[in-house]
């Protein structure tokens, strides 16, 4: 079993970022709500092997991705749909559409299992990310565990998004209520993997953790961390803009 | 260091260090990457190198989560910001269309 440990960096990781990382580590082995634990692993490889595929970046350069075609570097475990799901993910988050989601489904995109798998590639990205910068190299993916996807479906109605989504209205007095921890709303974000209730609660682990507790977000008479709001905010803005990301 | 400039800190301590190490952190330029993280190390100390690592690692998988599922930016949101996102540019983003504003 990898086991994540920064103890032998010359700069001090706080316990609570290695341990949410352990979690996330631990559970990318797993069975989740509509995938195996080996597709799991399959998805976090492809999305680390998408780094380096030739056709994502001639997309990444073109005026529009889709005015590239080709077949993508791929490690052969996954379906092509799949595959382009978790390159474009990965590689060119920022010029997703509408319509090359629905493209998806129109070919047999599942929508459980395309919310599921954000939701690998993010955790995937927050800890391969986070290795690179202090100067390492990305940690060995776990071995995959046995076992059967819950296939939970929650009351997911709404369409906030491309994909359908939980309102926290709808998830009080249901077994996914803890969701949103019985609040009648919620941040938009936080709403985005509902349809996997499972996905959100993994990946939030993370950001409360490399980023900063909900309460603590307008907390502005107290600092939490090494850096302060402002200047967290100010790095969080920056990679944003790079990613092209308007939300 | 305040100013204007390509090394501005935009009124914030260290800015424009943290902005080139959030830049190399999503770049391919290694060696750009260990002048940026050596460079806080020396001005801020270690715990700032790895928190400020966590927040752009973090921010580089939530913006996925976001652009991937087409989740649209709240439109209170979109009201109060929308006089410096269209100063900052962000209204031309790609997605800005489909996701810049309520749903």
């Amino acid at each position: 079993m990898t086991e994540i440990s920064y103890r032998d960096l010359p700069w001090p990781v706080r316990d609570d970022i290695t341990a949410a990382q352990a979690r996330t580590w631990e559970k990318l082995a797993q069975p989740s709500t509509w995938l195996i634990g080996a597709e799991r692993i399959a998805i976090a490889a492809e999305a680390r092997q998408a780094q380096d595929c030739r056709l994502c970046r001639e997309r990444k350069d073109a005026l529009s991705p889709e005015m590239v075609q080709g077949e993508h570097d791929h490690l052969g475990q996954l379906s092509a749909l799949e595959v382009e799901q978790i390159h474009r993910i990965r590689t060119d988050p920022g010029r997703l559409s509408r319509a090359w989601f629905q493209g998806l489904a129109a070919k047999g995109m599942i929508e459980e299992r395309y919310v599921d798998t954000v939701g690998v590639i993010a955790n995937v990205v927050a800890v391969d990310t986070f290795t690179k910068g202090l100067g390492l190299d990305p940690w060995p993916l776990p071995v995959a565990q046995p076992g059967e996807p819950s296939r939970h479906r929650p009351a997911a109605t709404r369409k906030l998004a491309w994909v359908h989504t939980l309102a926290p209205q709808d998830a009080i007095g249901t077994v996914d209520e803890d969701l949103y921890a019985g609040r009648p709303t919620a941040a938009h974000i936080y709403q985005a993997m509902s349809l996997v209730p499972a996905a959100v609660k993994d990946f939030f682990d993370l950001v409360t953790n490399q980023y900063i507790p909900p309460q603590a977000m307008m907390d502005f008479d107290n600092e939490y961390r090494a850096i302060n709001h402002a200047q967290i905010e100010l790095v969080a803005g920056r990679v944003s803009a790079l990613n092209q990301c308007v939300y | 260091m305040t100013g204007v400039g390509a090394n501005a800190d935009g009124g914030i301590a260290h800015g424009a260090m943290l902005v080139r190490f959030a830049t190399a952190v999503l770049g391919d330029a290694a060696a750009e990457l260990t002048a940026a993280r050596t460079a806080i190390v020396e001005a801020m100390g270690g715990a700032a190198l790895t928190d400020t690592a966590a927040v752009a690692a973090l921010f580089n998988a939530i913006d996925r989560v976001a652009d991937s599922t087409g989740i649209p930016l709240e439109e209170k949101k979109a009201d109060v910001t929308a006089d410096f996102r269209a100063a900052l540019g962000i209204d031309a983003f790609a997605a800005a269309t489909e996701k810049g504003s309520g749903a």
